[in-house]
């Protein structure tokens, strides 16, 4: 792994601040209004966009946005974490099938059934947290291959997903702005999840298991804790999934779902949310961008995967980290990259 | 860390001209509604993937189709175009393509997709704007029930499973049944319930059920389950795999004097391949054969044998079908319009296709006359096996 990681000593206490910032910046409910300005604009923004572009790129878009939302959850677990999942789409369809019964059978709101959808994915990712506290590598990548296998086998068998023939007559409830303004605030909170003590703790798991141990970091409590946090984004995604499509199988989180998303991550490079946003909109609209080709698209979908993996092995942007430009946008809190910037500038 | 934040902002460029081409690749909007230049026709189904033999089926057929149709003077007077994309049996790409035809090439209709799952996500799209949308090869439920713009010209399961069972007890005068449905396979499981209905109605008996999984290849369980019940014939809703290999087993056994009876997914060469002689006799039904056919469909039967060098099979007749009867609907509502040509549409009464005569009841769904009931012969010898016509039953 060739990331560059600068958030471990990120915090360095007593160090000199750079740039003054005003003090009540600091405080967490003016940051917590600047994050809600911050969704509240990109759904402004969104919903003008809306209007301007024509419906099948805003659908491209609204895929690329849900695929953003599913493959950041991937991210967190395989990529910072570093615990080889294989079943992300196992996530993502209990999270759409939770969310479509919410909606149809029990009349709840769409928002309480993305939520619910989400919080029943999360408890699964517990439940799968659990072996990854004996097994690691390629046995832990076969555990969850398996899960995701079980889920499909339980969703096809279930009476209440309605079986093989699948879970139809749900409502379309899912328009571009909502996704966009949602994909938005998975950024954010995965930017602040990785950046807190939490994150550099996940991080030190994936760098060396044993010397994270030794420095007192509870491994078991964070990589349950990434499984949890990661099957939560899969699920609001798949909750998202299920309102756009209307209609739902189990044949469509199987085995090639999952290798999808993680081709997303590796392909953007692993462990960063920018590469991962970036892998997820390239692998999202190549097939529509390719469809000039005719009958050759997936060849040449395949091919591509290739030579970009020949050409950039560490990923798209294996080593780039969009939290910093975000800090430095909206100049939230300190970092290093602010320091060394701000130093650079003065050279 | 310079170089790292341009490298940040060369992945922002990176998005942004991502974002630009996808918006850059917009086709225009010439209208397909309008009332000069070609009429467009959207093809929706699967080129790639697993399901793409249905899609490329069904587009022979429609090529043959437009081309006549294209040749003999268009649609009201205007060539017919038909644009086509490859869903790769996918849904979020038939979404994608489904809206792109709606939206920005304004075709006059859809012809697709192939697989009932498919069309309930297209459907939807279409139906929302007021395009027709019309399957040639799903037959599950939940589908026309979506809107008034949605349509299907196949066989029923509803309507043929019971013509199935009808022949078997009247026919036949089997009285026993021994009901197998492969439990991960949808099309087997609304097709099971749909016997189990039918056989309870025309009073047979049901005498076991037992449950596979698509993939099995030991049935050694089921068999002996089946066995002890001493039914007089074996139903099978799923596909030609599974039930090559379950007749197998029921010969090993010693069960000699039982055929299976199915629906259009025992129709494929493996079917005997798999379970050789032990698969003689057996029944299923299908909306088209290419046997002892007359009049139309002879016709183009022919055709199809000098352009494409094989035989046509259900999806490539149902396709050619499908764009015919919304040709003559547009002819009869002298629009290519869909709002406009919808009600005619709807109105489609006995047309004589060449995969049978078309009603569309009420509801909208087909009613297909006849329903072709095939009897695999020559088993002994797989090379030349094949499913001959049993029987033309009619339905009214």
């Amino acid at each position: 792994m060739s990331t560059v990681d600068n958030s471990v000593s990120g915090a360095v206490p007593g160090a000199p601040a750079p740039r003054r910032q005003p003090a009540w910046l600091k405080l967490w409910p003016v940051q917590a209004l600047l994050f809600l300005a911050l969704l509240v604009a990109v759904w402004a923004v969104t919903e003008a966009l809306n209007l301007v572009i024509p419906a099948y790129q805003g659908q491209i878009l609204l895929f690329t946005g849900i695929n953003v939302i599913i493959t950041l959850g991937l991210n967190l677990i395989t990529g910072v974490t570093g615990q080889l999942s294989l079943g992300h789409a196992a996530f993502m369809a209990i999270g759409a099938y939770a969310a479509a019964i919410c909606t149809v059978s029990l009349h709840l709101p769409f928002a309480l059934a993305l939520l619910l959808g989400g919080l029943v994915a999360a408890l699964f990712g517990v439940v799968l947290g659990f072996p990854t506290l004996r097994l690691s590598g390629d046995y832990l990548a076969i555990a969850t291959l398996g899960f995701a296998e079980i889920v499909r086998v339980v969703n096809t068998n279930l009476k209440i997903t309605n079986g093989a023939i699948g879970y139809y007559g749900i409502q379309k409830r899912v328009d571009l702005p909502l996704v966009a303004m949602l994909a938005v605030a998975a950024v954010a909170a995965m930017a602040w999840l990785e950046n807190s003590r939490n994150g550099r703790a996940m991080r030190s798991v994936r760098e060396d298991e044993i010397a994270a141990t030794a420095s007192g970091v509870n491994t078991t409590f964070y990589k349950i804790q990434a499984f949890a946090v990661g099957a939560f984004f899969a699920g609001v995604g798949g909750g998202l999934y299920a309102h756009t499509t209307t209609f739902i199988q189990p044949t469509d989180f199987g085995f090639l779902k999952s290798v999808e998303q993680l081709s997303m991550v590796v392909l953007g490079g692993m462990g960063s949310i920018a590469g991962t946003v970036l892998g997820t909109i390239v692998l999202t609209a190549a097939p529509e961008l390719l469809r000039f080709m005719s009958n050759y698209r997936m060849l040449v979908y395949g091919a591509t995967l290739i030579v970009l993996m020949i050409f950039r092995p560490g990923g798209l942007l294996g080593g780039v980290d969009l939290r910093d430009a975000v800090r430095r946008a909206l100049m939230l809190g300190r970092s290093r990259t602010v320091r060394t910037s701000v130093g650079g500038d003065g050279q | 860390m310079r170089r790292l934040s341009a490298k940040g902002f060369l992945a922002l460029l990176l998005v942004a001209a991502m974002a630009v081409s996808v918006a850059g690749c917009s086709t225009g909007s010439s209208s397909g509604k309008s009332d000069n230049g070609p009429i467009k026709i959207g093809f929706l189904g699967a080129k790639t993937g697993n399901v793409a033999i249905y899609g490329l089926n069904g587009l022979k057929g429609l090529h043959m189709a437009i081309d006549e149709i294209n040749a003999a003077g268009g649609v009201l007077g205007r060539q017919i175009q038909l644009l086509e994309e490859d869903d790769a049996g996918q849904k979020d790409q038939a979404t994608n393509i489904t809206t792109k035809y709606v939206t920005a090439d304004h075709v006059a209709a859809i012809i697709g997709d192939p697989t009932t799952g498919i069309t309930r996500v297209a459907g939807q799209i279409a139906n929302s704007h007021e395009t027709v949308i019309m399957s040639f090869g799903s037959t599950g439920t939940g589908v026309v029930e979506i809107g008034p713009y949605v349509f299907r010209d196949t066989l029923l399961d509803a309507i043929a499973g019971p013509a199935m069972v009808d022949y078997a007890i009247s026919k036949k005068g089997w009285k026993n049944f021994a009901l197998v449905t492969s439990k991960n396979n949808d099309f087997s499981v609304s097709l099971s319930s749909i016997f189990r209905d039918a056989i309870k109605a025309k009073g047979g008996n049901i005498v076991v059920e037992e449950s596979i999984q698509d993939g099995d290849t030991d049935f050694s369980g089921q068999v002996t389950n089946i066995k002890a019940k001493s039914p007089d014939v074996i139903v099978f809703s799923g596909y030609y795999t599974e039930g090559g290999l379950i007749m197998k087993e029921v010969r090993k056994q010693g069960l000699n004097n039982v055929v299976m009876i199915g629906g259009d997914g025992l129709q494929g060469a493996d079917f005997w391949k798999l379970g050789g002689e032990a698969t003689e006799g057996s029944i299923s039904y299908a909306g088209f054969s290419s046997e002892q056919a007359s009049g139309k469909t002879a016709d183009f039967i022919k055709k199809f044998h000098d352009k494409y060098n094989e035989d046509p099979e259900l999806f490539a007749a149902q396709a050619y079908d499908a764009i015919y009867i919304i040709a003559s609907a547009m002819k009869a509502a002298n629009s290519a319009d869909p709002k406009v040509y919808r009600d005619k549409l709807a109105q489609t009464k006995n047309y004589e296709g060449v995969s049978g005569t078309i009603t569309f009841r009420e509801n909208r769904e087909p009613l297909k006359s006849p329903v072709y009931l095939l009897q695999v012969s020559g088993a002994k010898d797989p090379a030349s096996a094949k499913f001959t016509l049993l029987d033309k039953v009619p339905v009214k």
